[in-house]
């Protein structure tokens, strides 16, 4: 009885704040964030711009004295904060969730705060060569669909002034690790892989979007935040703690743009189609998802074990509708909340 | 805990079929989710109203630009007027319940919505905006979530909400559900509509009924499995009253909503831990209008079977299991949380 009255209390709790959310038209999870005006966005720039400076700083200490002298006297903290400077025992402390005296654990980071602009869009348009991906008694086949949205999904980020990288653009066969290096290679700042299901139940037809999953290291989360730069890190314990702010960054931005994807390939396609259904925006352990460096989708935009579904894929004007949602999911994803319906526009205000 | 002397709470299910409110007070009442303007100055002379909601506004549709608003479980994009229709509707119902005099009375109003999955992720906004300034207090909530809340089925749970646009599908994991912990389907009470629509014009060519008739049909004798006795209706063919079996389309239609509410309902407890899946088996809440299908739990049980069975229970009261729901989550926010919302 008691643990059901806490598990009210606690949903109670996450309700209101959904809701609080909504009134104050704020994305989903950002209750404490401030609202994302340009003077804020400005303001984190700035910030940003001081922690980066700093961190450049601490570095720049380091390297020129390797004993790491000059960095202890001019952070002066004391023989507690050198000795573990010198040992590197801060850096396992940390990956233990022990923290040195006098430290403040940092919050979670929230990256929305640091708006980032996309500008480079890597697509890949999955199986090719041998690997061919599923194939329907009608012959169509999946690695030829995926190439066929890749190529029309470029066409349409291209006129909205986005770049372009796309893992494969002929019928050969890349690997998984291929791909994910190509698209670190090129520094792109979003990854899409294009899917056609193959669902053994063959009366489904649906659409899903998958990210790589959140790390379920509370600690690591703990780690990416802003608010401890004056604590005395060592630069390799900030090294670690951008790394880590990136990590989570990337996992919470995959999921946001899965859920801006799979939402838009509902709605978009269900105009056509009311009966596809929404299968949902999943974790799973992608080797393609789990190598690249930004955040990262797979997106199984259609079934083609579905007669219907199979049927309209084999139709250009079906395949342009698809490359269409992609493409408006992205651009919903990049575009700033309170300018999302107004179309077009490249990247996130920066 | 919040439920101050003088507040009135309320529980509302904002359905596509129907539309139910439950009050701190007692109240309790229905209505379809129907709203229909005159189309001319002719019907307005005829209606003597401005505006018909429920039964009243279907029985006089050939008269009124008709909307049912949330249509396949959404709010229409960019629709004013079904935005105006829900409006009308939640003011219809808050009347009913007395609402407005005892805002007039001083009473502060706090209200949970309750509203199809899909509407809730795609339209949140668009509610609000509609529900603005009707009551003090507003949260809206998804209604497969309002039915576990009501139920108390918090933990190892899941709730298939079958409504008319759509089928909810809701994990309960103690937590407040994600994105991961929900799924929707197209496939509910108006896809079993359309069914049996398309199955009579196809095979009963000289009979020729509305959807709202067929609707009707669907609520008074929809069933899966076995039917002891034959399904006769009187439909006029060629003006004349004539008598027609439709047993076999009812089941097909009926029947046709098994397989995805199956597959969906096995995918999401294949996904949750395995630890718990005995659990979540054993806990399976069936609601919404058209969980009143004859037959249709014990069939989703059967599909079970091969996975370690499981049980299904149908809510006792399909027609108020999410007001419920919505008037207890009302009742139980702190006090604290309804100023924070306050409209």
């Amino acid at each position: 009885m008691r643990q059901n009255d806490r598990i009210k209390r606690s949903l109670i709790r996450e309700l209101v704040e959904e809701n609080l959310e909504a009134i104050e038209r704020r994305p989903k999870g950002s209750l404490r964030r401030h609202r994302r005006s340009r003077k804020i966005r400005l303001t984190w720039w700035l910030l940003s711009g001081i922690v980066g400076m700093t961190v450049g700083a601490l570095f720049f200490f380091l390297v020129l004295d390797t004993g790491g002298r000059l960095y202890r006297q001019w952070l002066g903290n004391g023989p507690e904060t050198t000795q573990a400077a010198d040992d590197g025992s801060v850096i396992d402390t940390l990956g233990e969730a022990v923290l040195p005296a006098g430290f403040t654990r940092p919050g979670p980071l929230e990256p929305d705060v640091i708006p980032l602009a996309v500008q480079l869009i890597a697509i890949d348009a999955g199986h090719g060569g041998d690997e061919e991906g599923t194939i329907t008694e009608s012959g169509l086949v999946e690695k030829e669909l995926t190439l066929d949205i890749a190529k029309r999904l470029k066409r349409l980020l291209e006129s909205a002034s986005y770049s372009v990288t796309m893992t494969r653009t002929r019928d050969e066969a890349v690997q998984l690790k291929e791909r994910s290096r190509r698209a670190n290679e090129d520094r792109a700042d979003l990854f899409l892989s294009i899917h056609v299901n193959w669902i053994g139940n063959r009366t489904v037809r649906g659409v899903e979007t998958y990210f790589l999953g959140p790390t379920d290291d509370p600690h690591l989360r703990e780690l990416a935040a802003l608010e401890n730069r004056d604590s005395g890190y060592s630069v390799a314990d900030y090294r670690r703690l951008l790394d880590t702010i990136y990590t989570d960054a990337k996992s919470v931005e995959s999921r946001r743009l899965a859920t801006a994807v799979q939402r838009s390939l509902l709605v978009s396609l269900r105009r056509t189609t009311p009966e596809i259904s929404n299968r949902g925006v999943k974790c799973a352990p992608f080797v393609v998802l789990v190598a690249t460096e930004m955040p990262a989708i797979l997106a199984e935009v259609s079934c083609l074990s579905n007669e219907h579904e199979a049927r309209l894929l084999a139709r250009p004007a079906y395949r342009q509708q698809i490359a269409r949602a992609l493409f408006e999911g992205i651009r919903d994803y990049c575009a700033p909340p309170e300018s999302a319906d107004s179309g077009g526009g490249k990247g996130k205000e920066s | 805990m919040s439920n101050e002397e003088g507040d009135l709470y309320i529980g509302i299910d904002l359905g596509t079929s129907r539309s139910a409110i439950a009050t701190s007070r007692g109240q309790r009442h229905v209505v379809e989710s129907y709203v229909g303007w005159p189309l001319d100055m002719v019907a307005r002379k005829v209606i003597k109203r401005d505006v018909l909601i429920g039964r009243e506004a279907l029985d006089n549709r050939m008269m009124l630009d008709l909307h049912r608003p949330l249509e396949r479980g959404l709010l229409k994009e960019g629709s004013e007027k079904d935005q105006a229709a829900v409006r009308q509707l939640m003011s219809h119902l808050l009347d009913l319940a007395g609402v407005r005099e005892a805002r007039e009375n001083g009473s502060r109003v706090r209200a949970v919505v309750g509203v199809p999955a899909e509407a809730l992720r795609v339209n949140k906004e668009h509610l609000r905006e509609a529900l603005q300034g009707l009551v003090d207090g507003l949260i809206i909530v998804s209604e497969p979530f309002a039915v576990a809340y009501g139920l108390e089925t918090l933990l190892h749970a899941l709730v298939i909400d079958v409504g008319a646009g759509t089928t909810d599908f809701c994990m309960m994991k103690g937590h407040y559900p994600t994105d991961e912990d929900q799924r929707t389907l197209p496939n509910a009470g108006d896809w079993v509509d359309e069914q049996l629509a398309r199955l009579l014009s196809e095979r009963k060519t000289e009979v020729n009924v509305s959807i709202h008739t067929v609707r009707r049909w669907k609520e008074a004798w929809s069933f899966v499995g076995e039917q002891s006795k034959p399904l006769k209706v009187t439909v006029p063919v060629g003006g004349k009253p004539t008598e027609i079996d439709i047993t076999e389309e009812m089941r097909l239609a009926c029947e046709g909503l098994i397989a995805p509410v199956a597959e969906t309902m096995i995918d999401l407890v294949a996904a949750s831990e395995t630890e718990y899946q005995e659990k979540v088996r054993q806990n399976i809440i069936l609601a919404g209008g058209s969980s009143a299908i004859r037959g249709f739990a014990k069939r989703l049980e059967e599909e079970l079977t091969e996975y370690g069975g499981g049980k299904i229970k149908v809510v006792d009261d399909p027609v108020f299991a999410g007001c419920d729901g919505g008037l207890a989550l009302a009742t139980d926010a702190p006090g604290a949380d309804w100023e924070k919302l306050s409209s």
